[in-house]
């Protein structure tokens, strides 16, 4: 009623062909054609705008997509998605592995933990990518120094949830089955692993983009290989093209994580 | 009378406990003295905040008195005492397995390994006992409170700890599943002759299951009065509540315990 009155001063026939433009895009195909329509809007500006200084700055789609392809048949795209997907792997499984260890060292040794706390906090609160120029010294410009700071970083996210996690396991389960003549290591198998594995699995979440993100800014700092060195070499060449050709690669790894963890904590929480 | 045997087990003399909180002790209990013989039932009964519980943490060995000794079996109980069951007020199943792997938990201990196969057909034949057939296989966030006591009072009972001590373990059940639960409980009491202190705010069940019934009073608790209880065993705990001896005994220790419920509820 109210919409109606509202809509009255519009003419009847702008009304009409509104609702019928609504009622397309709350379809698929409409969604879909939509998208398509707009990227194209925005993709032909982009390659037809005609100033030739922003050619230089911002290159082209076409161009972008030629260097793309050229990078795949030479065999470039692969080693520094690679040498990326590599470096981050290992630093997390590093991390991951030292995190979780100490973490459950530290909530069963609380005394050791209230002794060690301000440092672990200090260490916690500092952004470890102002590391990053330390370990290029340390470890040159290869492979290690992108490890070590994506090993740090994720090892202070799983370390911090897995002792949330033990400081959170109740006592009186722990004590239940003290009572009932479990040994220390019968309760810590029995009891605090398994009530703290959630809380290590969402560090263990969190921490993916962490990795990722640090395997990026390692590389864009100072190294010799991956995506980010890609991003950086390019445009410290000018080479725009190069640069937006690295920079898509980026987004498809990042769409392609986010999509691969969306699909794991869904059967993660289904299995619950 | 004590059932046979007046080997005492359990003693407390001159047993006393107060909680320190920020800089003030609150008494949770009075110094007492009280002896449970060898395979008997003993009932503690008394308004919230008595220090029922109290007791049972004591013999249990997660506390220790303030003053007095707890013994058990004639030694003094200064660590976690592993040979009692304790079914706590708060059932404190593991939310990460089921009923019956919650049941089944205290046959994994390496203290009293058994074998797969007759862990699994002694869990059955418990999960059958407390009447939880169907449920095996639920998760105890899926569970009733009054089907979660069960569970956790199969999982005691299944490893036959010597002594049962028990805090408020039907609470939560309606008044027929309690009735039954009863009959279960002097059943396995019996039949494995254990020791049991069972802690409850309901004479009525105090009555029917125990050899005596020690009366508390409200806070700081103290012993009011100990009651036998010569009613013959086994005792049918459907009919016992209309016989004649029954109901002398439940108006006599009311007329003790009303006073205490009354001062327990005021403060």
């Amino acid at each position: 009623m109210s919409h109606s009155h509202v809509m009255a001063g519009l003419d009847p026939a702008i009304l009409a062909r509104t609702a019928v433009l609504a009622r397309f895009l709350s379809t698929t195909t409409g969604r879909v054609l939509a998208r398509l329509i707009l990227a194209l809007i925005l993709l032909a500006t982009w390659e037809y705008q005609p100033s030739a200084d922003l050619r230089f700055w911002m290159s082209g789609p076409v161009e972008i997509v030629a260097r793309l392809w050229s990078w795949i048949l030479d065999g470039l795209l692969w080693d520094n998605v690679g040498a990326t997907l590599l470096a981050m792997a290992l630093g997390y499984t590093i991390g991951t592995a030292a995190g979780i260890a100490l973490g459950l060292l530290f909530g069963l040794m609380p005394r050791l933990y209230r002794v060690l706390s301000p440092y672990i906090a200090a260490l916690y609160a500092m952004p470890k990518i102002a590391l990053a120029p330390l370990f290029v010294i340390v470890f040159g410009i290869g492979i290690q120094s992108k490890v070590a700071l994506v090993a740090i970083t994720v090892f202070f996210l799983v370390l911090n949830s897995t002792l949330d996690g033990v400081r959170n396991v109740d006592r009186d389960l722990t004590r239940a089955l003290a009572l009932m003549g479990a040994t220390r290591l019968e309760v810590i198998a029995k009891v605090l692993v398994p009530a703290t594995l959630p809380w290590i699995f969402t560090g263990m979440r969190i921490a993916v983009r962490y990795a990722f993100t640090n395997t990026l800014l390692a590389e864009l700092i100072a190294s010799n290989s991956g995506i980010g060195f890609m991003i950086e070499y390019y445009s410290g060449v000018f080479d725009a093209t190069g640069t937006y050709a690295a920079i898509l690669v980026l987004v498809i790894m990042s769409v392609g994580l986010t999509e691969l963890l969306t699909q794991v904590e869904a059967r993660m929480s289904h299995g619950n | 009378m004590p059932r046979g045997d007046l080997a005492p087990k359990i003693s407390l003399a001159g047993v006393g406990k107060a909680f320190v909180t920020r800089d003030r002790a609150v008494e949770a209990l009075q110094p007492i003295d009280l002896t449970i013989l060898d395979h008997e039932f003993v009932a503690l009964v008394g308004p919230s905040g008595c220090g029922k519980s109290t007791i049972l943490n004591l013999i249990a060995g997660l506390l220790q008195p303030s003053g007095g000794v707890v013994s058990y079996d004639g030694v003094a109980v200064s660590e976690l005492n592993r040979q009692v069951g304790y079914m706590t007020q708060k059932d404190t199943l593991l939310p990460w397995r089921t009923a019956a792997d919650n049941i089944r938990i205290a046959l994994e201990l390496k203290c009293r390994a058994v074998p797969r196969a007759e862990a699994a057909a002694r869990v059955a034949q418990m999960i059958d006992l407390v009447g939880l057939t169907g449920f095996e296989r639920h998760y105890p966030a899926e569970l009733s409170g009054g089907m979660r006591k069960r569970v956790a009072l199969a999982r005691t009972l299944i490893y036959e700890p010597e002594t049962l001590l028990m805090d408020e373990p039907f609470g939560a059940l309606d008044a027929q599943l309690k009735l039954l639960m009863l009959d279960q409980l002097q059943e396995l009491t019996r039949q494995r002759r254990m020791t049991v202190v069972f802690v409850t705010h309901d004479l009525g069940e105090a009555i029917t299951l125990a050899d005596r019934v020690v009366v508390f009073s409200a806070r700081p608790g103290r012993i009011r009065t100990i009651r036998s209880v010569d009613l013959p065993r086994p005792r049918d705990v459907f009919r016992i509540r209309f016989t004649e001896d029954f109901s002398h005994l439940h108006e006599s220790l009311w007329d003790e315990l009303k006073d205490e419920v009354a001062r327990g509820t005021d403060v």
